[in-house]
């Protein structure tokens, strides 16, 4: 080796060798210091975390004390199971009608040819999700509720006496969801789309397709790998939202986050509060693998 | 002229009709509430009743009355929740990246192995239920008894803003090949100097959207705050849901329009800095 030949101030352009051995210095000291920072700021969360399943175990309601599962066994109590079941519920027909939603969008957002409207477009979706909830949902009650914007007109115009109930149930929550979650699902299937090529839908047109049947056939099937991963991060998302049934369900569309809210609030049931959202935990975990194991499978499948 | 495609441009028929029908949807869905705010608060009327009879500027007027009073209401007042809204995205934004940048170095050059394990550790807070860490974080804030000040809202929001901060940082520092560095290295700079002088202004692009990202997300977060305020520390998205909790007042909707119009502005920067070089997340 000849690499002693060249410390110091090299005049001549480095060999290859040099840049290797730099590399092989870089890799065995520096990666652990230059992650150290970052870790250090993560260290709260991951702490939290494990505070949060040490406290679902505990065998006192409010301090953590011995070990039991007791918090785990009085879940098992209809309001919460009400609330698991409506959880489950609204975050499936919410990813159902975002996923119908995010495809037409996906696909009208990536056509545009001018690219002041693809930006307009792509600012028009993305700002629900970053825009304080708060602020949205005085939107929509400004928009559906009894003094708002659809009422009034419907009364106005004689369709109805009595103002529609359009918030502040179920139906207020789901549109909230769907909003807030929309982007969630519209710029991972941006990026799916790229794998769509326009010389296949050529030619299956040139095949004779129609439209709608290159669109089936082919389109759809080279999404489905994006639309799984897409709608199971929507449906993570929200299955765990809290602002949106706080805000516009009006305490009374008890979703798991605000079940879990009420065990603390009124009650100081803070062991059963930490069993509560450990079942969230789970139940999106469980989400996220099997949406997981479903594109590996449908990878697998594509290339066989 | 193509006749077929995802969007044909001629003909399309009964296909064209339903994708440009539920994107619309979609877009309306997406937009209305924002949309509605920024009508009604130009509203002349004590009523939020739609549409407005007559425009005015006088919500605004009352905001702004909002900032420069209100000392005795008992809780904090506006102007205060608006500066530590502001002082907790600066500090979050500016450590977050910080120690995100020599993270996406060492992840981009190191192994793969390492990459794959710190990646994951670092979309965690992504798909973290918000509640539960707000209710964690409030718990061990709680049992520890240390005055935390306003670290009480900044210690969550750093969870919250880094992987949306690591990814921007990552997807510069890929753009950047091992090489020009190595030159550096080569002509006499210590590792330290070249990855400052040469790595850090290439990774210029990413490291603004990952500070904007970062401010953009603090500013508006309101779930993890609900748990952690207290009195003397909250933010300005807890002030309004503390005003309105009983009834919606036409000034608040001006408020809205300002924070619409902050947000609007700094995705607009994000979208032009990546330009389509990198997804948003």
């Amino acid at each position: 080796m000849s690499v002693s030949a060249h410390e110091g101030r090299p005049r001549v352009l480095p060999l290859p060798r040099r840049g290797i051995r730099v590399n092989a210095l870089y890799r065995r000291s520096a990666p652990w210091l230059l992650c150290l920072p970052a870790l250090l700021l993560i260290t709260p969360f991951l702490a939290a975390c494990l505070y949060m399943l040490r406290f679902s175990v505990s065998a006192d309601t409010g301090a953590i004390d011995g070990f039991s599962l007791q918090a785990y066994v009085e879940l098992a109590q209809p309001y919460f199971l009400r609330s698991v079941w409506l959880t489950l519920k609204l975050a499936a027909t919410s990813t159902m009608i975002v996923l119908v939603l995010a495809i037409p969008l996906a696909i009208m957002i990536v056509t545009t040819r001018s690219a002041s409207w693809r930006r307009v477009l792509t600012v028009v979706v993305l700002l629900p999700m970053i825009l304080n909830l708060l602020i949205q949902s005085y939107g929509w009650i400004l928009l559906l509720g009894p003094a708002g914007a659809i009422n009034t007109a419907l009364t106005q115009l004689g369709i109805i006496e009595r103002p529609l109930i359009l918030l502040f149930n179920e139906k207020g929550v789901l549109l909230g969801l769907v909003q807030t979650s929309l982007p969630l699902a519209v710029f991972p299937l941006m990026s799916a789309m790229r794998v769509v090529s326009q010389e296949y839908l050529e030619a299956a047109s040139g095949l004779g397709a129609s439209q709608w049947r290159s669109f089936a056939d082919i389109t759809l099937p080279l999404l489905k790998p994006g639309l799984i991963s897409a709608g199971s991060i929507v449906f993570a998302f929200n299955a765990s939202a809290f602002a949106v049934p706080l805000l516009l369900g009006g305490r009374r569309v008890r979703m798991l986050g605000l079940a879990i809210r009420d065990m603390i609030s009124p009650l100081f049931n803070w062991s059963g509060a930490a069993a509560g959202g450990m079942v969230l935990i789970l139940i999106i975990t469980l989400v996220l693998v099997f949406s997981t194991w479903l594109v590996s499978r449908s990878s697998v499948r594509g290339v066989s | 002229m193509s006749r077929v495609g995802l969007m044909p441009e001629e003909g399309g028929g009964s296909y064209k009709l339903l994708v440009c029908l539920l994107a619309g949807i979609g877009i309306i869905i997406a937009a209305a509430p924002m949309a509605i705010i920024v009508i009604m608060s130009f509203s002349a009327a004590e009523t939020s009743s739609f549409p407005p009879s007559e425009f005015s500027l006088r919500w605004y007027e009352t905001a702004l009355t909002l900032f420069s009073s209100d000392e005795s209401s008992g809780s904090q007042a506006v102007g205060a929740a608006l500066s530590s809204s502001l002082l907790v995205g600066l500090v979050v934004m500016v450590l977050s990246v910080a120690a995100c940048i020599p993270l996406a170095y060492a992840l981009v050059r190191g192994q793969r192995r390492l990459r794959q394990s710190m990646e994951l550790l670092f979309t965690l807070p992504l798909v973290f239920p918000l509640v539960m860490l707000g209710i964690a974080f409030l718990l061990i804030a709680e049992s520890l008894r240390w005055e935390l000040g306003i670290w009480r809202l900044i210690i969550p929001h750093l969870a919250l803003v880094m992987p949306f901060v690591l990814r921007n940082c990552m997807s510069a520092m890929q753009s950047i090949s091992r090489e020009t560095e190595e030159a550096a290295i080569s002509l006499g700079a210590s590792p330290l100097r070249a990855g400052l002088d040469i790595v850090v202004p290439l990774m210029k692009p990413g490291i603004l959207a990952g500070l904007i990202f970062a401010f953009i997300i603090s500013f508006n977060e309101f779930t993890i705050t609900f748990f952690m305020y207290t009195i003397d520390q909250s933010t300005l998205p807890i002030w309004m849901y503390s005003r309105t909790v009983s009834s919606l007042d036409p000034s608040t909707l001006a408020l809205s329009v300002f924070i619409i119009l902050i947000d609007l502005v700094m995705i607009i920067a994000i979208d032009k800095i990546i330009a389509g070089r990198s997804s948003l997340f």
